[in-house]
């Protein structure tokens, strides 16, 4: 009890944890002060930013005061502008695949034992015996399910159309082609280290490749068509493609024959290469691995 | 040493003026790029479905670009996608209110066009919106201005404003900067 009582200063009958009593006294305007101030910055913010600044642009989007303000507040939903007009245009896609839950669900149940034999009967004899084709037919080994899915969607809506593969897409149900892909995808693992052809190192082909160019607005080959790094989920991985294959499509994207490239992405990149870009990116393609 | 309490109540006070003078000087700047220049956040909420946009009215492929709606308003609609703009040139006419109108398919974005208000984040899912007017002629860079990937550096669009007199959008109110892409 005795050093308990010790360790309590004595303060004059003032708390602990308090100042002494003069100093409180002398705070107490000041705290009084200070707290008004800071309402009165919050009130002045508030005021400006949502009855000041509102006001100004109200004029600017057409708005009623009250209604810029209600919009400021949160109260309204909507913008400083009205609800722009649809436009009259038609919608014409270039492409009906879109990614919503439903299409991955059929992707992720697509069953590749039914893909092999689908493939084994219909596709090998094209693209190759588990995917490994030659000259201007794709390799399918090492491809994601999504690019393969989207192309043959795509032959299959008319968004894309080749002699052969219409006819081949259309013969095949939807859940068919997630077989298909999810075969193809997975045949990938085992046989992706088949096929290291000549490498080709051209510096500036090799340079377009990997960092594009700026100034020409070219974004960088492998800023998309590798797995995962970037643009559409339906990008397909271009390393090791027959380069037969490769310039047929560039030399289609860039005359508009092909056109099932969302928001034509590849139609414009191929349109800024020069023919000769476009082959050297082929042989480039087709030979790193 | 014994310090004064009121020298210290003093110091209190002129540091505090020093703090909200510089609120202040900020508040009046925000206030004055909002009213006099018309520089704000953009308050736009509008949704926009990223997963089908391609297949949607107002953003499908040949629905984009420099339009002057039949209400004479000029409106222009750009994809902001990895890694450009859709169309990565559009027209617009000088000393006329024009409204932009972006979204984009895959991850945030960003637009910036120098000297002016123009200058916005874009989000899947939601459509930003720009009013502006343009007061010089000429093309004005566009660069994307939210870091969205490896090919970043590479998306640039060209705003090119020209005279009132120069502007002249086909009869369905399309106007595109030269050769349009086969659409």
């Amino acid at each position: 009890m005795a050093r308990q009582t010790d360790l309590v200063p004595d303060d004059g009958g003032v708390s602990p944890a308090g100042a002494p009593a003069e100093q409180r006294a002398l705070d107490r305007p000041w705290r009084l002060w200070a707290s008004i101030i800071v309402a009165g910055a919050l009130l002045v913010g508030a005021l400006i930013g949502f009855v000041l600044i509102p006001a100004g642009q109200a004029g600017n989007a057409n708005l009623s005061l009250y209604e810029a303000v209600c919009r400021a507040l949160g109260i309204r939903s909507g913008s400083p502008a009205q609800v722009q007009p649809v436009s009259s245009a038609v919608s014409v896609p270039v492409s009906e695949v879109s990614w919503d839950p439903a299409v991955m669900r059929i992707l992720a149940e697509g069953n590749s034992r039914r893909g092999a034999a689908i493939a084994a009967q219909t596709c090998a004899s094209c693209h190759g015996d588990k995917g490994l084709s030659q000259s201007d037919v794709p390799a399918l080994a090492g491809q994601s399910p999504y690019a393969i899915y989207k192309q043959l969607a795509d032959y299959r809506s008319g968004a894309r159309a080749h002699p052969q593969m219409t006819g081949v897409a259309k013969a095949l149900s939807v859940p068919d082609l997630a077989a298909v892909s999810a075969y193809f995808a997975a045949a990938s693992k085992e046989y992706a280290a088949i096929g290291a052809r000549d490498l080709v190192s051209e510096v500036e082909i090799e340079r377009l490749a990997r960092e594009g160019n700026s100034r020409r607005r070219i974004p960088a080959c492998l800023s998309c068509h590798l797995n995962g790094v970037g643009g559409p989920i339906e990008t397909p991985v271009i390393i090791g493609q027959n380069d037969d294959y490769l310039l047929a499509q560039m030399n289609a994207y860039a005359s508009g024959q092909r056109r099932n490239d969302v928001y034509g992405r590849m139609r414009d990149i191929s349109a800024k290469l020069t023919p000769a870009e476009r082959a050297a990116l082929a042989r480039y393609f087709q030979g790193t691995l | 040493m014994a310090i004064d309490e009121g020298a210290i109540l003093k110091s209190e006070l002129r540091w505090a003026m020093v703090v909200g003078g510089i609120v202040l000087v900020i508040l009046s700047a925000i206030l004055f790029a909002a009213l006099s220049m018309h520089i704000n956040p953009p308050s736009n909420r509008e949704f926009a479905d990223p997963k089908t946009l391609h297949t949607s009215d107002e953003f499908t492929e040949a629905n984009l670009g420099t339009r002057v709606e039949p209400d004479g308003k000029v409106v222009a609609r750009i994809i902001a996608t990895q890694f450009n703009f859709v169309p990565d040139c559009i027209v617009v006419p000088a000393g006329r209110d024009v409204t932009l109108r972006f979204t984009t398919p895959d991850v945030i974005h960003g637009i910036l066009v120098a000297g002016t208000n123009v200058n916005t984040m874009i989000v899947p899912g939601y459509v930003a919106q720009v009013h502006t007017r343009f007061t010089r002629t000429g093309d004005l860079m566009m660069p994307c201005h939210e870091y969205c990937g490896l090919g970043h550096s590479q998306m640039i669009a060209t705003v090119r404003v020209v005279p009132p007199g120069a502007f002249r959008p086909a009869a369905d109110g399309r106007i595109a900067c030269g050769e349009r892409r086969p659409a």
